[in-house]
């Protein structure tokens, strides 16, 4: 797989500035007290074309939040995301509307974001009706087309979703997202939730699609194996924040914030020849609701100093394309 | 050579409904020594769980463990009586799951529900129990466990609450531990956490250890032998180097191949085609066969053995002679 240096220039799709969504809660019944939890709390991200960024992190760190502010489902508290350098958040319903074409969607759960009720035929067709003026034939045979392309067949266009396995409902599901040649993919946790022979069928079908039709994808996933596999660029999330973005091999190469180098530390090994007994990260995540104060991530460090518990460390280009949020850095 | 701490004999479960018999664990054999680790691996449904249920008499209704022998030193636990049974669980053989939510009470506070168990058990008395539950908390590595014992389980995070199961799977130095999927709903510095656990906890308490997994990253991790399970059966047996440098059976292949690596070049993954058959539609013959890249007519038609090819190596498959006829075939399949 080419990296994005290798291409001449690439050309920004995406780019996503000081994001933030704040999500209200209430505190107890009967406190009328409102507090926030910080899902996403200023997150810059931009997407080149034709490259496949994948965004890991724990649970609860905004990874699906972030993706959903990207697809224009969520409205950010603050922060600008702009499509081929126009802002999102100022668009017309009618701008959007086409814009959504272009920014497609692959969910965790096949199950359920298809409709139980529709035949593979309907499901895959939908888009296609909504979207393009395309007579009944024609859609079918896209459909056709579509199918064979993420390895069904045209025997299966009158079966429903539930005649299918996890698998093949996740193709299913590609096959929509793919009906109206989009710009990008934005996969939400795509292979989580299928068995390891599955996911690797899906993960080399997502990179072929990939290639074959230049797309570009943000490939969401708290599996870091599976985000090295397919991904040019990857960032890291904490608590909200990316606290580190670079080139893959960079990045399990030589990790340049602590949580990163703790999260690969983390990986069970490969082989079970290269176990170590070194000891793991402390401690739990902490809530998001409240989070710790300066660098969210002191409370863990094992390298935190005062100024740290003080100040928050911002994204900076430490080395050429790699970023982290680190007060102080590591050197390898 | 001794007696092996749990011996597992062709161990068949089966389901019966008006649709029909289904047999999801169907020809399960294996061992667990004292102090060893070992993983049971595959994919959803091949029967892991089912397994570990039927070692201690909780195979839901309407299933039935119909043949087969589980032997805890020597004697078969399924002859044993419901009370039997009972008093076995917790005390020579204990479980912990997934989601520990499940198997905790959300209305009792920690100490109130370990001594529970321990008082079940053992004979001590309220001050010695409560000294007990600290004592085990503390051994699995919770912070503050006075304060702890205080509390309810909603108040503490996943990773806490895996840790309190494991220290109430551990307070009664149950022989054999058997845990399903342990650390597969937590975070994976949560995660990283619980395996350095089991690592530590196995060296010092000797502890006979089912692991039940589908994440072959955590059985090179902790395991010391690995049962892999395709469609209700073991279709390969070995020490875990011997798994990861040497598999034979063409599953176990491609399990390996399938799991993206966090090191080397990043390359096509090997992905096994077709899908997971359930146990309604499970093929006769070699039940891995239609997603073989080398079956023959031969393994449509018979059902093959699991037999010892190599010393301590078992694999169920009629063509897989140390691996020859599968580099061949990838020979010809690549060139
Ligand atoms: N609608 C909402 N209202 C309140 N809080 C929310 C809402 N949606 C998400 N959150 C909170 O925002 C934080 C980030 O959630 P998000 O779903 O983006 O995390 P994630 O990284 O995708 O996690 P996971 O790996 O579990 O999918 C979490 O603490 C979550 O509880
Ligand atoms: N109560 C039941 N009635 C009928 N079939 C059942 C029942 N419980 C389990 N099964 C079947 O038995 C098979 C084995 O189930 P089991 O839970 O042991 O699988 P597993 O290997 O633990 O899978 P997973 O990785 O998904 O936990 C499954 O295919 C399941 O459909
Ligand atoms: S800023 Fe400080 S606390 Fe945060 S990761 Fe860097 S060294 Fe650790
Ligand atoms: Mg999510
Ligand atoms: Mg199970």
């Amino acid at each position: 797989m080419s990296s994005i240096k290798e291409k001449q220039l690439p050309n920004v799709l995406m780019e996503v500035k000081g994001l933030k969504k704040h999500f209200e809660v209430k505190k107890g019944y009967f406190n009328k007290q409102v507090s926030y939890v910080k899902a996403v709390d200023g997150v810059d991200i931009t997407i080149y074309e034709g490259e496949t960024l994948g965004i890991v992190g724990e649970s609860g760190c905004g990874k699906s939040t972030t993706g959903e502010m990207l697809l224009g489902l969520l409205k950010p508290s603050e922060g600008v995301v702009k499509f081929k350098g126009k802002d999102m958040t100022e668009m017309s319903k009618k701008e959007l509307r086409d814009i959504r074409k272009d920014i497609q969607v692959i969910f965790q759960d096949p199950f359920a974001s298809l409709n139980p009720r529709m035949t593979v035929e309907e499901l895959i067709g939908e888009p296609l009706e909504i979207h393009t003026s395309m007579t009944k034939s024609e859609i079918k045979n896209k459909v056709i087309e579509l199918l064979e392309v993420v390895g069904l067949n045209s025997e299966q266009l009158k079966r429903y979703p539930h005649e299918f396995s996890g698998g093949q409902r996740q193709r299913i599901g590609i096959a929509r997202a793919l009906a109206l040649n989009p710009k990008i993919i934005i996969c939400d946790e795509p292979v989580s939730a299928l068995d390891v022979s599955i996911q690797a069928q899906i993960l080399n079908l997502l990179k072929k699609l990939q290639r074959e039709y230049n797309l570009t994808l943000v490939f969401i996933a708290h599996g870091l194996p599976a985000v090295r596999n397919i991904s040019d660029r990857i960032a890291v999330m904490y608590l909200g924040k990316i606290i580190e973005i670079t080139e893959r091999d960079q990045l399990f190469g030589e990790p340049m914030h602590p949580y990163t180098e703790a999260l690969l530390k983390s990986i069970p090994v490969d082989h079970p020849k290269w176990r170590t007994n070194c000891e793991p990260l402390k401690g739990d995540l902490p809530n998001p609701a409240n989070p710790p104060s300066g660098c969210t991530f002191h409370t863990r460090c094992p390298y935190a100093q005062d100024i740290c518990k003080n100040k928050v460390p911002n994204l900076e280009e430490v080395k050429i394309n790699h970023f982290t949020a680190c007060h102080f850095p590591l050197k390898q | 050579m001794t007696e092996p701490l749990l011996d597992i004999k062709n161990l068949r479960i089966r389901f019966r409904s008006d649709e029909g018999t289904v047999k999801p664990v169907n020809g399960v054999s294996f061992q667990v020594n004292e102090g060893e680790t070992v993983a049971v691996v595959g994919e959803s449904g091949c029967g892991k769980s089912l397994t570990s249920l039927s070692i201690l008499g909780l195979v839901p209704s309407p299933g039935e463990v119909f043949e087969g022998e589980i032997r805890l030193q020597g004697k078969d636990l399924t002859k044993l009586k419901k009370n039997q049974m009972r008093k076995l669980r917790g005390n020579e053989i204990s479980m912990i799951f997934q989601e520990p939510m499940t198997s905790l009470n959300p209305v009792f506070t920690i100490g109130n529900q370990m001594t529970e168990v321990i008082k079940l058990h053992q004979q001590l008395d309220k001050k010695e129990s409560i000294n007990k539950v600290v004592e085990m908390l503390d051994l699995v590595g919770i912070p503050e466990p006075e304060r702890v014992v205080r509390q309810f389980p909603h108040q503490l995070s996943g990773g806490m609450r895996q840790r309190v199961m494991i220290a109430m799977a551990l307070s009664c130095n149950p022989k054999l531990l058997i845990a399903d999927e342990p650390t597969t709903a937590l975070d994976v510095t949560i995660q990283a956490q619980i395996l350095n656990l089991m690592k530590k906890l196995k060296d010092e308490l000797n502890t006979g250890v089912i692991l039940i997994t589908h994440d072959l990253g955590v059985v090179a991790e902790v395991a010391d032998r690995v049962v892999v399970m395709y469609g209700g059966e073991v279709v390969e047996e070995a020490h875990v180097n011997e798994i990861f440098d040497n598999p034979v059976h063409p599953y176990t292949r491609g399990l390996l191949s399938s799991v993206p690596k966090m090191t080397g070049s990043v390359e096509e993954l090997g992905a096994i085609q077709g899908s997971v058959p359930t146990p309604s539609q499970m093929p006769k013959g070699c039940k891995f066969h239609p997603r073989c890249p080398i079956a023959t007519d031969l393994c449509k038609d018979e059902h093959p053995n699991l037999e010892e090819t190599l010393p301590n190596h078992f694999k169920r498959c009629f063509h897989m002679e140390g691996g020859s006829i599968y580099e061949q075939h990838k020979r010809e399949t690549t060139t």
